[in-house]
């Protein structure tokens, strides 16, 4: 019964509260309503774009696109110390070619968030598009960028990464940083592929699409098999990416650690899919040669002061 | 006992420890150890002990400290219905800044104790059940209700505070700041809000010194169609708009302190208080089962909610079994009891039941109140390494052991939207249960695997029970499962 009054009470206010906002909509109000709704700027700034344009919202509009940029940037130098401990990796293999990044923000809600994907794949396309630039016919090529590195990396339209970085800041209003990306080109019969985890299942294939998650690998191997068999490499991804290894292990020179839980060497570990199997031995069954593995996971701790290319040529030196 | 029965009767973090102090005031010293000791949740209070515990390290008398302790605790007084809130929003609004607002204005008022902003802001890292969260959790009082007030840092933080209900919460204050507008994530903060199970949503416009009437209400239109695209409704849900800042520092008070009072008067009449446990039908885990010569078949248990008598009807249901009775006497510390309530440890004499008839595991209910399921879908947190979990990754099939009440059973894991899950992470997940038992929504289980707690979740939904087949399923090994998907190619 009370309830059922207050809830009453509530449409009742509602009603009187629309009532209230129709008869006052005068031409600024649309305004600014429309404004705010085509271009999703923060209502203060819209405000001030419309006073400034004596409301007309054509103009306003572009003025505030000019400013953006500035925007984004004063926002960004105001948040700049906060810390970013969430965030995605992307992956993005297409052809010989792959980029795997790593982008921060403050809150797990940005990085669920679709403009924040929708950045970072558009990262990993810059990086990806970087490779091509790269003339190489080596068997494996891979480079590093650190945050700084990839803030310099020009996009299309001539701007850098940082701008377009600074331009999310101001969007989404918290702090954000690119902090590494990885890129690799294979030649010959080597091939990529590529995991991000938690990936949806039933997905065919992920070529040329950025995955994005909480953890990423990437993978150089070569195969005798004739058929590209997807759920296999993806399953040495996954396996790269919850069991850790620190290397991929040579059969005659590493040894099986004694204690299976613990075991660094890829070659030497429980497969995940199948208990009763080493990763060896599945590899083994499918004719297929891991060359290299990289994984990233957001977060992560990178050891000590080594700046990336030197993480990357300590782990491929192994 | 009294610990238990604190547990069972409040469900919240903050009064479980002002509670448990007042049972203790009476006890032994003994016993205060023992209850300090548990209690680990956090309040006013915890902070307190640690402040005092360096105190006592000084003092070197731990005993006399926690006798201190005890007793400089404030009495809880269980005047008013309890209701869990929590702010959810984008970190720049003002959610901490209105938290320390409502306190401020409450202790005006004698309601509650003020709190500083920075006392908030910091969400201390919290252990329940071994599972760490960033949560801060608030207590205040209106006129009418008493209020446990949780803030959260993430979606990964509200869905660990969710699961191992620590506070589950009743509804939620949405703060948006005037200047703003909604943010591109604010969409997630709703999501978040659905996913958690939230039902009722009260806006608070904030910083509207900041800005003119005019972007207010477009703020408000914007935040009601948003609210309406994510399947609330958006019409009816309440708006406040205020500055929690001219609150906290006591300036214009039309938006500051009666914005504030109005939130709270919003948040008293639009979100329902829970039914209290006491209310519900009554329902008691089986711990034990004795047959006592000359008497009958008794059997033993916390009584988790709901009052028993005698007389009253009962079923055993649990074990592919439903087993009708009457219980014809309670008793309690070896003394007869007029009426049971939840929270009570007691023995239950029932008719007509064979001691063998009935097992540890089984409940007693209510007649038709529960049913025993074999299939569910439920919201599960997998332990981290350093939480005691395991450091491997699981896929679907896995075969686990599940703990609720006083029952365990072996289940059988599907994972419905990825394909493996990482120690440390939040999931979906649906258990199929070797034979049914009894579950319902929002009851907290624990997974095992061996001697490893492998992580602890919340039934989300119920499912309809296996097939023959699915169960057979159930059993057969890996290879079997192979063939068949070769057989299918």
């Amino acid at each position: 019964m009370l309830v059922q009054r207050l809830c009453m009470r509530a449409v009742h206010t509602t009603r009187q509260l629309c009532a209230g906002a129709s008869a006052g909509t005068g031409l600024e109000k649309s305004a600014l309503a429309a404004l705010r709704k085509k271009t999703g700027y923060t209502f203060a700034n819209c405000k001030k774009a419309l006073e400034m344009h004596n409301n007309d919202v054509s103009l306003a509009e572009k003025w505030l696109n000019d400013q953006a940029q500035s925007m984004g940037w004063t926002k960004a130098t105001k948040v700049a110390d906060r810390a970013t401990a969430q965030g995605l990796v992307g992956v993005l293999i297409r052809g010989n070619r792959g980029a795997m990044v790593e982008l921060n923000c403050e809150t797990d809600f940005v990085a669920r968030n679709d403009t924040f994907k929708r950045f970072v794949d558009h990262v990993a396309r810059i990086c990806l598009h970087y490779t091509d630039m790269t003339d190489f016919d080596g068997d494996l090529w891979k480079l590093g960028f650190d945050g700084d590195a990839l803030k310099n990396l020009r996009t299309d339209e001539g701007r850098t990464l940082g701008d377009h970085l600074a331009l999310l800041i101001g969007a989404m209003g918290e702090n954000a940083s690119i902090r590494r990306a990885l890129c690799f080109k294979v030649n010959n019969d080597l091939r990529l592929a590529g995991y991000a985890h938690p990936a949806p299942t039933n997905v065919g294939s992920t070529e040329g699409i950025t995955q994005v998650g909480k953890y990423g690998a990437v993978v150089a191997y070569r195969s005798t098999h004739k058929l590209l068999d997807f759920e296999f490499h993806k399953s040495i991804c996954q396996q790269i990416v919850g069991m850790k290894p620190k290397k991929v292990g040579e059969y005659d020179k590493d040894q099986p650690n004694e204690n299976k839980d613990e075991e660094t060497c890829l070659i030497h570990q429980e497969y995940l899919l199948d208990a009763d199997k080493t990763v060896g031995e599945a590899l083994q069954e499918h004719n297929c040669e891991i060359v290299d593995f990289h994984r990233f996971e957001c977060g992560q701790q990178l050891s000590g002061g080594l700046n990336l290319e030197e993480y990357i040529r300590s782990q491929s030196s192994n | 006992m009294s610990h238990a029965f604190a547990a069972a009767v409040c469900r919240s973090a903050a009064p479980l420890a002002l509670r448990c102090s007042r049972r203790t005031m009476s006890s032994s010293t003994a016993r205060m150890l023992r209850l300090a000791t548990v209690t680990t949740a956090s309040s006013a209070a915890h902070k307190n002990w640690h402040r005092q515990g360096l105190l006592a390290a000084n003092t070197g008398n731990l005993q006399q400290y926690l006798r201190q302790y005890a007793n400089e605790k404030k009495v809880f007084e269980r005047t008013k219905p309890h209701c869990n809130v929590g702010t959810i929003g984008h970190v720049d609004h003002g959610k901490t800044t209105l938290t320390a607002a409502i306190t401020k204005v409450l202790a005006d008022k004698q309601l509650a104790e003020s709190k500083k902003y920075n006392e908030i802001d910091n969400a201390p890292e919290e252990k329940a059940r071994g599972i760490t969260i960033n949560v801060a959790h608030v207590e205040y009082q209106t006129e009418t209700r008493h209020y446990g007030h949780t803030d959260c840092p993430g979606h990964a933080d509200y869905i660990k505070n969710m699961i191992t209900g620590t506070a589950q919460m009743d509804g939620a204050i949405l703060v948006v700041a005037a200047t703003d507008g909604a943010m591109p994530q604010t969409r997630e903060h709703m999501l978040l809000a659905k996913q958690i199970g939230i039902d009722h949503i009260v806006v608070f416009i904030n910083k509207v010194d900041a800005a003119d009437q005019e972007m207010v209400d477009l703020v408000e239109m914007e935040i009601r169609e948003l609210l309406t695209e994510m399947g609330y409704d958006g019409d009816k849900i309440p708006v406040v708009k205020g500055s929690a800042l001219c609150a906290l520092e006591d300036k214009s008070p039309e938006i500051g302190k009666e914005a504030i009072l109005k939130l709270l008067q919003e948040v008293d009449s639009f979100i329902p208080t829970p039914v209290r446990e006491l209310d519900k039908p009554f329902l008691l885990p089986v711990e034990n089962v004795y047959s006592i010569p000359g008497r009958g078949t008794v059997v033993t248990g916390r009584l988790e909610r709901g009052v028993v008598k005698k007389g009253m009807e009962c079923e055993f249901v649990g074990y592919n079994k439903v087993l009708k009775s009457t219980v014809t006497g309670v008793e309690m510390f070896h003394q007869i009891l007029e009426e049971a309530q939840a929270g009570d440890q007691l023995g239950a004499l029932v008719r007509g039941v064979k001691r063998d008839d009935i097992k540890r595991g089984m409940v007693m209910c209510k007649p038709g109140s529960v049913k025993a399921l074999d299939q569910l879908e439920a919201q599960v947190y997998i332990l981290s390494k350093d939480e005691g979990g395991r450091t491997k990754p699981f896929m679907s099939f896995i075969q686990l052991q599940m703990f609720s009440r006083t029952w365990d059973c072996a289940v059988q894991v599907q994972i419905p939207d990825k394909d493996m899950v990482m120690p440390g992470e939040d999931t979906k997940l649906i258990l199929r249960l070797i034979r049914p038992m009894v579950l319902e929504q929002g009851q907290r289980f624990t997974l095992r695997d061996g001697n490893l707690t492998l992580g602890t979740g919340v039934v989300t939904k119920i499912m309809p029970g296996l097939t023959e087949t699915q169960r057979s399923e159930l059993t057969e090994g890996k290879k079997a499962r192979e063939k068949k998907v070769a057989a299918k190619k």
